[in-house]
C-alpha cells in the first residue's frame, strides 16, 4: 500500500517537473504575446507618447516617504491618466520598513505588478521562488530602455545584474554619468587660517590634518560618523575605492577584479588594502584622526564638529547643507565648511560611483495578464524615456516648471523644492507629487542634478571629469553556491572588521599582515575566491 | 513612601513610639528599609531622568541639543517641531485610529480573555487539559509571518480594524494570569449564588465579575498599553495611510527624517529642526496619553497581578 502510494507520488511529482520544465520553455523570449496585447500600442517607438488604446490600471508598490505624504489628488495621477491611459493603484507602505512589507508581500503571493524601489542584491532572494519576471526576456517591449542602453553604453553595468541563468530582473534606474556623492567635509576657514589649500589626494589630506594639530593640539582634526552598524562606513569605502578596490565599510565587497591578472581577489586580503590599513593607522598614531571615529554615533561626531573639536568629517550634499552649517551657525558663525572633492589615491581619477541605482522588479503574475505589453510599454514611457523622466520629474510645464528658450527647465515661480522658492504656496513634492522617489530617477546629468545647490553641480562637475570606474565582469552564482558563500562571508567579513579597527588602531601590529591573510585562509577565503572565480569563467565560456 | 518612613524612624530617638508599632524593629531591619529606600530612589532618578531628558529634548531648540548641552531643563525653548508634527492632518487621522484601534482591541480582548479564563478556572470542566494546551501552545509555536499573513488577507480582514484586533485578541500570558485568580476565588461563594437561583452566566456577571475589578482592570491596562504601542499588525495588514494608527505615522516620520533612503533630496529648513528634536517629541506625543492614564488605574495594577500570581 505504501510502496504504491509512493510510487503515485513518484509519477506525479515526476509530471509536474516535466510541466515546470514546459513552462520554462513557454518563456522563450520569441514566445507568442499575442494574447497580453490588449492596451498596447502597435507602433510604439522612442520618441512616441505612449497612450494606451484603452483604460488599464495597475498596482504599484508604493513607498511613502513621510516628507511627502501620498495624496490621491496629487497632479502627478491625474495628469499620468490623462496622458498614458493608465491608472496607477497604490499601495502605501510606510518607507521605515519597505523592504520587510515587500518581502512579505513577495512570499505571500500578494505582491503588487511594479515593485519599484528595489536595490540590485536585494533581487537574489526572490529570484528561485519565481516570483519575480526575468525582465531581460522582454528588453524588445522597452524601445527606451534599449535605446539608452545603447547609447550610454550600459551593458556591462546591466552585466552585473544578470544571474546564473543569464537573465536579469530588475529595471534598475539608469544614470548616462556615474553619480558620486559622498566625500568629507572640511572647515575652509581653518584652511585660511593656515594658509592651506583644499587638499586633491589622501596624502595632501595627512599634510592638512597635520597642519590642523600642530595649530591645535588639544583637537583631533579628522572624527568621522557614520560607524554605525559598521566602523567608519564611509571612510573606509571612500579609501578603498581610491585605492582601486571594489569597496570597503558600508559598501562592503567581498571580492576585487584584478585586471591585470584577469581574476578576483579578495579585497581584505590585497595589497591595496594593507596600504589603505597602513595609512589609517598613520593617521590615528598621529592622532590626527580621532579614534572613536569607529565606533562613535552620527550625533557625538555631529557635536564634535559643531564644537570645533574636529574639523573634518565625512559628507554627502544633505549633511552639509542640513547638519554641519546649521550646527557650526549655531555654535560658531565664523565657521566656514564645505564638502571638498573626493580624495584621490594609488588608483588615479576615478569616479568609483556605479550608473545603475535601485529600480523595479516585476511580478510574474504581470506575465498572464492581457495588458502585459501594455504594461512593459508603459513602464518604458514612464521610467526610461526623456519625456516620462522629465513629467516625472517637473511636473508639467507652464503649470509647475517653466522652460527658457534654450530649452532649460526651471520651477515655476509659485511652486518651491528644497527651498529654490522660498515662500512659495506649492511645493512640488508635497502639493503635486512630482520629483517623487518612487518615479523620479536616473536620467540625464541636467535631469538628475536639477535641484542639486550650485556648489553640488560644481562637485558633480569635479567628478564627472574623472574616469568612471569600469564595471567588473559577472560571476553569478547558482542557488547552491550562494548559499555556500554566505555561510562563509559573515565570518570572513567579521574578521575583516576587526584586523582592519586592530590595525588601524595600532591593536595588532601591522607586521602581522601575513598572519592576518593567513587567518583569512583558515576561515575559507581561498575556497571562496575559487567559487566566485569558477562562476565568473562559467559565466564566460557560456554567455562570451 | 519608604525613605521618608526610614527617616522619620531614624530621627526618633526615644524607644516609645516604636514600641507602641507593636513589633520591635531589629537594627537589621532598619538597616534594611535605608538601603531599600536608598536603591529605590536611585531606581527612581535612573527611570525618570531620561524621560525628564527626552521631555526638555523635545522643547529646546536644535542647536542646544547638538552641542549636547541639554539635561533636564529646555533650552532655546521651541515648539516649532510639535507645531511641525500636529500641523500635518494625517497625524491626527491617525491618532483617532489609534484611539479607536485602542479601544476596539482592548475591549473585545478583555471580553474574549475573561470568557476563556473563567471556562478555565473551573476544575471540573472536562477537556479542560486541552483547552489550555491549546493557549499554551501558542505561547511556543506561530505559524510564522507569512502563513499570518496569508490568513488575515484571505479572511478578508486586510485594511479593517479587525485585522489588528482579532489575530492578537488573547494573550495567553493574560490568560493564564486571570485564570489563576479566578481559581483563588473561593467555589463556595459561586455556589451559594447557584443556590439562590442564578445560572452561569449570572455567576459571572453578578458575582465573579464584580469581585474582580483589580484583575480586568489590570488586563485593560496590559491590553490597553501593547496595543497602543503596537505598530506591526497595522504595518502588515493596513494599505492606505489613512488607516495607519500613529505609531506607525511617527516610526514613518523619524525614518524619513534620518535614514538614507532621502539621498538625492535636500531637506528645508523646518526639517532640520524637526530632526534633531523628532525622536523626543515622538516619544512624548505617544506616552502622554497612556502616561495619563496609568495613575488612575495603577492601584488596582499592583493588587490585581499579586492576587493573580500568588494561588490560595
Amino acid at each position: 500500500m505504501f510502496r504504491r502510494s509512493w510510487r503515485h507520488a513518484a509519477a506525479a511529482t515526476a509530471a509536474l517537473l516535466a510541466l515546470a520544465s514546459v513552462t520554462a520553455c513557454g518563456d522563450d523570449p520569441s514566445e507568442n504575446l499575442s494574447d497580453k496585447r490588449a492596451g498596447a500600442m502597435d507602433n510604439y517607438a522612442v520618441g512616441t507618447q505612449f497612450k494606451a488604446t484603452e483604460p488599464i490600471s495597475f498596482s504599484v508598490l508604493y513607498n511613502n516617504h513621510p516628507n511627502y505624504p501620498l495624496k490621491n489628488d496629487w497632479l502627478f495621477w491625474k495628469e499620468l491618466t490623462a496622458r498614458t491611459n493608465v491608472t496607477l493603484e497604490p499601495v502605501a507602505v510606510p518607507l521605515s520598513d519597505y523592504n520587510q512589507k515587500r518581502s512579505l508581500l513577495i512570499g505571500a503571493g500578494d505582491a503588487p505588478l511594479l515593485i519599484p524601489k528595489t536595490y540590485p542584491p536585494e533581487v537574489h532572494a526572490y529570484v528561485s521562488s519565481g516570483a519575480i519576471l526575468p525582465v531581460s526576456d522582454y528588453l524588445d517591449l522597452m524601445p527606451n530602455l534599449k535605446d539608452k542602453i545603447e547609447k550610454w553604453n550600459l551593458a556591462p553595468e546591466l552585466d552585473t545584474l544578470r544571474q546564473a541563468d543569464g537573465k536579469f530582473y530588475l529595471l534598475p534606474g539608469v544614470h548616462e554619468k556615474p553619480w558620486h556623492e559622498y566625500s568629507l567635509a572640511v572647515r575652509t576657514d581653518i584652511l585660511d587660517e593656515l594658509n592651506l589649500e583644499v587638499p586633491k589626494t589622501w596624502d595632501e589630506v595627512y599634510q592638512m590634518l597635520k597642519a590642523m594639530k600642530a595649530k591645535y593640539p588639544d583637537a583631533y582634526p579628522f572624527s568621522d560618523r557614520y560607524s554605525q552598524p559598521n566602523p567608519a562606513g564611509n571612510l573606509l569605502n571612500l579609501l578603498a575605492v581610491s585605492y582601486g578596490l571594489a569597496g570597503a565599510g558600508w559598501n562592503f565587497q567581498h571580492v576585487s577584479w584584478n585586471a591585470t591578472a584577469q581574476k578576483f581577489e579578495y579585497t581584505g586580503a590585497t595589497e591595496q588594502y594593507q596600504q589603505m590599513v597602513q595609512y589609517l593607522h598613520k593617521l590615528v598614531a598621529e592622532k590626527l584622526l580621532d579614534p572613536e571615529s569607529f565606533t562613535q554615533t552620527d550625533d557625538i561626531a555631529r557635536q564634535k564638529l559643531a564644537n570645533s573639536k574636529s574639523f573634518v568629517i565625512s559628507s554627502n550634499a544633505q549633511t552639509l547643507v542640513n547638519d554641519y552649517r546649521p550646527d557650526l551657525a549655531a555654535t560658531n558663525p565664523k565657521a566656514k565648511i564645505t564638502k571638498i572633492p573626493l580624495p584621490v589615491g594609488p588608483a588615479g581619477e576615478v569616479n568609483p560611483a556605479s550608473r545603475l541605482e535601485n529600480g523595479m522588479m516585476i511580478s510574474s503574475k504581470a506575465r498572464d495578464s492581457k495588458n502585459f505589453v501594455a504594461m512593459m510599454q508603459f513602464v518604458d514611457w514612464l521610467w526610461y524615456s526623456d519625456a516620462g523622466q522629465e513629467f516625472a520629474r517637473w511636473g508639467v510645464e507652464g503649470t509647475t516648471y517653466v522652460k527658457d528658450a534654450a530649452g532649460k527647465a526651471s520651477l515655476a515661480p509659485d511652486v518651491d523644492m528644497i527651498g529654490l522658492n522660498p515662500g512659495a504656496p506649492k511645493h512640488l513634492q508635497k502639493d503635486f507629487g512630482f520629483a517623487n522617489g518612487v518615479f523620479a530617477y536616473g536620467g540625464k546629468p541636467e535631469l538628475v542634478q536639477a535641484f542639486f545647490s550650485a556648489e553640488e553641480q560644481e562637485f558633480q562637475q569635479v567628478m564627472n571629469a574623472r574616469t568612471p570606474k569600469s564595471p567588473p565582469p559577472p560571476f553569478p552564482l547558482s542557488d547552491e553556491e550562494r548559499e555556500q558563500a554566505s555561510l562563509w562571508e559573515t565570518p570572513l567579513k567579521d574578521h575583516v572588521y576587526q584586523a582592519t579597527l586592530q590595525f588601524a588602531l595600532g591593536q595588532r601590529d601591522l607586521a602581522e599582515w601575513d598572519a592576518y591573510v593567513a587567518e583569512l585562509k583558515s576561515k575559507n577565503m581561498d575556497a571562496y575566491l575559487e567559487t566566485v572565480n569558477k562562476a565568473y569563467e562559467r559565466y564566460r565560456e557560456e554567455h562570451s | 513612601m519608604v525613605t521618608t518612613e526610614a527617616a522619620a524612624r531614624r530621627t526618633d530617638t526615644p524607644p516609645r513610639p516604636r514600641r507602641r508599632r507593636g513589633i520591635q524593629q531589629t537594627r537589621g531591619y532598619r538597616a534594611f528599609q535605608v538601603a531599600n529606600g536608598i536603591v529605590l530612589t536611585l531606581v527612581v532618578v535612573v527611570t525618570l531622568y531620561p524621560f525628564v531628558n527626552i521631555v526638555a529634548r523635545s522643547m529646546s531648540n536644535e542647536a542646544y541639543i547638538i552641542a549636547g548641552q541639554v539635561n533636564l531643563v529646555p533650552r532655546g525653548f521651541t515648539l516649532d517641531t510639535y507645531q511641525l508634527v500636529m500641523s500635518d492632518s494625517l497625524f491626527w487621522t491617525n491618532y483617532r485610529n489609534t484611539v479607536f484601534y485602542t479601544v476596539t482591541a482592548t475591549l473585545i480582548s478583555i471580553t474574549l480573555t475573561t470568557c476563556y479564563a473563567y471556562v478555565l478556572s473551573k476544575k471540573h470542566l472536562k477537556g479542560r487539559g486541552a483547552l489550555v494546551g491549546i493557549a499554551v501552545f501558542t505561547m511556543f509555536f506561530t505559524g510564522g509571518l507569512i502563513p499570518n499573513y496569508v490568513l488575515v488577507t484571505s479572511l478578508g480582514l486586510k485594511n479593517s480594524v479587525w485585522a489588528i484586533a482579532l489575530p492578537n485578541a488573547i494573550s495567553v500570558f493574560n490568560l493564564l494570569v486571570m485564570k489563576a485568580f479566578f481559581e483563588s476565588l473561593p467555589t463556595d461563594l459561586e455556589e451559594a449564588a447557584a443556590v439562590d437561583g442564578l445560572n452561569t452566566y449570572g455567576i459571572l456577571l453578578r458575582i465573579v465579575l464584580p469581585l474582580s475589578k483589580a484583575i480586568v482592570a489590570t488586563m485593560v491596562l496590559f491590553y490597553a498599553v501593547a496595543f497602543w504601542n503596537s505598530w506591526f499588525a497595522a504595518f502588515l495588514y493596513l494599505d492606505q495611510q489613512e488607516l495607519w494608527p500613529v505609531t506607525v505615522y511617527l516610526r514613518n516620520l523619524i525614518a524619513g527624517a534620518t535614514g538614507a533612503e532621502n539621498v538625492g533630496s535636500i531637506t528645508e529648513a523646518n526639517e532640520v529642526q524637526a530632526e534633531a528634536t523628532l525622536k523626543a517629541v515622538t516619544i512624548v506625543l505617544t506616552t502622554l496619553p497612556i502616561l495619563l492614564v496609568y495613575p488612575f488605574v495603577q492601584r488596582y495594577f499592583v493588587r490585581g497581578i499579586m492576587l493573580g500570581a500568588v494561588k490560595g
